[in-house]
């Protein structure tokens, strides 16, 4: 569902993508890995649309889609989530009222039948309680004054909502306290299938004690280094990224992808 | 805009002026006001590109002729009914038969002389008056519901027509007044609206200016705080082909609290000018004012907030914030505070901002399926919605919201005027 070949991009004019390759097939549950500044958020960033964050080379293909063709919103009328590093806060607009635009919005693209707003308001509670965010945050704006972990719960729980075919998430594991952490990641366990994709970015290995992956993969330098399967993430927590960034392994990301 | 080199558009201006108070039918209530108005209407000049408080506003579209007719069009039948009393005030007159108003509120049709009041405007409206509402409320009434007054101006052809409201508050008397203005057409309406609050009054006042596109509206909004007294006033107000909104309060009594909130949408071609000015004359007063402005395609807005301390007013605490958006480049925005303190032992803060939509508020929302127009129009109802959510009374918001959410939509034929 998702084909990335060789694919470079650019941060305000900044190369930071450097031929970059991963295929994502349903039903697969990938982890990207690397260090800080390696690209991860960045190419997050890319596939969601992010303004000033430019392919300059090779592809990356949703559904056979170009997605560099595309408006943000209509990569996620395909089924493109992505939960953000950091959840951008919206004073003035309420969450609910944010999450009934976006959901009819994605719903009406994807031929899914409307939900009225009794509809919407249950789902949107049960959501909630998914992933024990209290109610009471649907009439809030959006992530307006949330803690740390309250936005990374709002972001699964509108990932939840709006049941996406492939969801990324960045680092949506960092600042999370275990409870939080085992709680996210029920949510997002109960999101896998045989039709869904999952991509996770993260800094530590922790997250995949919870979520486990089918394969990792190791970013550094704007590119794929390593793949390998779950065992990968445990090497790297044992011995950091040094033994894999200090030599040259330039274009090893290719051959490893298991995909 | 050479209109001023054909003729001379402020003495133009001054000469119908004249001619139209010297020429109205005479109203025997209204005598000793219009006679003082009219003597002090010929001491004064209209204003030119040259006058420093009309330095945003050209008064070129009168040249259409709007003061050489009184606007005589009738007023649309569905009113917007906010509360169960009102009075319906058509072109400047009073339409009796649809006058409801609660115990304890006394209707008169005369009108005072307003000290404070000195633009040529305001003056123009007390010469050439035809009729006047007066609302005194008894000492220590609490009116039940609100009192809703509906200005309508209506005309086809170019036209104008003097509105005059006053409202004195008896001592420990409590009011909510929601005055709306509905022109349709042409029409410039010329309006003063002077409110008087004794001690322990309490006002609740709204101010909704939902005028069409063509109409022109000139308007000074007077509050004279003589009592220990709490004022809070919310204006909403949208652009049209000319507003000019001048507000004065008068904190005259120690204890006084004046609260202004403002909402005001520039879109398309249209205008608003908003010149505040807040008196402090006596010490220990409070005022806070929070205005929030948006512009967009060749929308054009201005405000002004003076706030002046007077020598003798220790004590004071006075707040003015007004932040603004600016929905594209045609659009534009002038805010300027401007203080003017004669007392060291005060509170004094400001603040104004002219911004841009947040390119990562609107990425979030587009990531998440909704498009950019729908992300655009979303998030500029949430720059004033605050203001929105914090009305006090529920059938306002409840009229304001969709209306507003309307004028943020833009109009339509918004993106063929802005071409
Ligand atoms: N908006 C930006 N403008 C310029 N450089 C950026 C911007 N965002 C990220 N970068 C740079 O891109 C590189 C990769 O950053 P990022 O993708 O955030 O890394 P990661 O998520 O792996 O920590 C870093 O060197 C960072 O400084
Ligand atoms: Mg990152």
């Amino acid at each position: 569902m998702l084909e990335i070949r060789d694919l470079h991009a650019s941060v305000a004019g900044q190369p930071i993508l450097k031929g970059l390759n991963l295929t994502v097939k349903p039903g697969e549950v990938h982890a990207i890995m690397g260090p800080n500044g390696s690209g991860k958020s960045t190419l997050a960033n890319v596939l969601a649309g992010r303004d000033n964050y430019e392919i300059t080379g090779g592809e990356a293909l949703f559904d056979g889609k170009s997605l560099g063709d595309l408006e943000p919103e209509e990569r996620a009328q395909l089924g493109l989530f992505l939960a953000f590093q950091y959840p951008v806060e919206i004073p003035g607009v309420s969450n609910m009222e944010f999450l009934k635009a976006a959901l009819e919005s994605v719903r009406a693209a994807q031929g899914k039948e409307e939900w009225d707003s009794v509809t919407l308001l249950r789902k949107a509670r049960e959501a909630c309680k998914q992933v024990d965010l209290d109610a009471q945050f649907l009439k809030r704006g959006v992530n307006e004054g949330f803690s740390g972990g309250e936005k990374k719960r709002n972001e699964i729980m509108q990932m939840l909502l709006m049941e996406p075919k492939l969801a990324l998430l960045d680092e949506t594991d960092s600042g999370l306290d275990i409870d939080a952490l085992q709680t996210v990641a029920k949510g997002v366990n109960s999101l896998r299938g045989p039709e869904r994709g999952i991509v996770l970015v993260t800094h530590y290995q922790r997250l995949l004690d919870y979520i486990v992956p089918d394969f990792v993969h190791v970013l550094s330098g704007g590119k794929i280094i390593k793949s390998g399967g779950k065992e990968l993430a445990l090497e790297l927590e044992q011995h950091g990224y040094g033994w894999l960034t200090s030599g040259d392994n330039g274009d090893n990301g290719k051959k490893d992808q298991t995909a | 805009m050479s209109g001023d080199t054909a003729l001379n558009l402020p003495e133009d201006l001054k000469t119908r002026a004249l001619n139209n108070a010297r020429q109205a039918t005479p109203v025997e209530a209204l005598a000793p006001l219009r006679q003082d108005a009219l003597a002090a209407l010929e001491g004064t000049a209209f204003p030119g590109r040259k006058t420093e408080a009309w330095k945003y506003t050209s008064l070129y579209a009168l040249t259409d002729g709007h003061l050489a007719a009184r606007a005589e069009g009738a007023a649309p039948a569905d009113l917007p009914t906010l509360s169960d009393y009102r009075l319906v005030i058509v072109n400047g007159r009073l339409d009796e038969e649809r006058t409801a108003l609660p115990e304890g509120v006394t209707l008169g049709r005369a009108a005072r002389r307003l000290e404070g009041l000195t633009t040529p405007f305001a003056f123009y409206n007390g010469a050439a008056l035809d009729d006047a509402v007066t609302l005194d409320v008894a000492a220590n009434t609490d009116v039940a519901a609100p009192i809703q007054v509906l200005h309508v101006a209506a005309g086809d052809a170019p036209s104008h027509c003097n509105v005059r409201l006053e409202v004195n508050l008896g001592t420990g008397s409590r009011l909510t007044l929601i005055e709306q203005y509905l022109a349709r057409g042409p029409v410039l309406t010329n309006a003063v609206t002077a409110i008087q609050a004794a001690d322990n009054a309490h006002l609740t006042h709204y101010r909704l200016q939902a005028d069409a596109g063509d109409s022109l509206h000139i308007g000074t909004l007077l509050f004279q705080q003589t009592g220990v007294s709490r004022i809070d006033s919310y204006q909403l107000m949208a652009g049209n082909r000319l507003r000019r909104n001048d507000v004065r309060a008068f904190l005259d009594k120690s204890g006084a609290e004046l609260n202004m909130h403002g909402v005001f949408v520039a879109r398309d071609r249209s205008h608003i000018d908003n010149q505040l000015c807040v008196e402090h004359r006596v010490p220990d007063c409070t005022s806070n004012q929070v205005y929030r402005g948006l512009a967009g395609e060749k929308g054009r807005a201005v405000l002004n907030g003076r706030i002046h301390i007077h020598p003798g007013a220790k004590g004071t605490l006075a707040e003015l914030s007004n932040k603004n958006l600016l929905l594209n480049a045609g659009a534009e925005i002038d805010t300027k505070p401007e203080l003017e303190i004669y007392n060291d032992d005060v509170k004094c803060a400001h603040g104004a901002t002219v911004g841009q939509l947040d390119a990562l508020q609107q990425f979030y929302l587009q990531s998440r399926g909704i498009d950019a127009a729908e992300a655009k129009r979303m998030l500029s109802l949430g720059f004033v919605n605050e203001l929105i959510m914090g009305l006090p009374d529920q059938a306002v918001a409840d009229w304001a919201q969709p209306w507003l959410a309307a004028e943020l939509g833009g109009r339509p034929g918004a993106d063929e005027e802005a071409a």
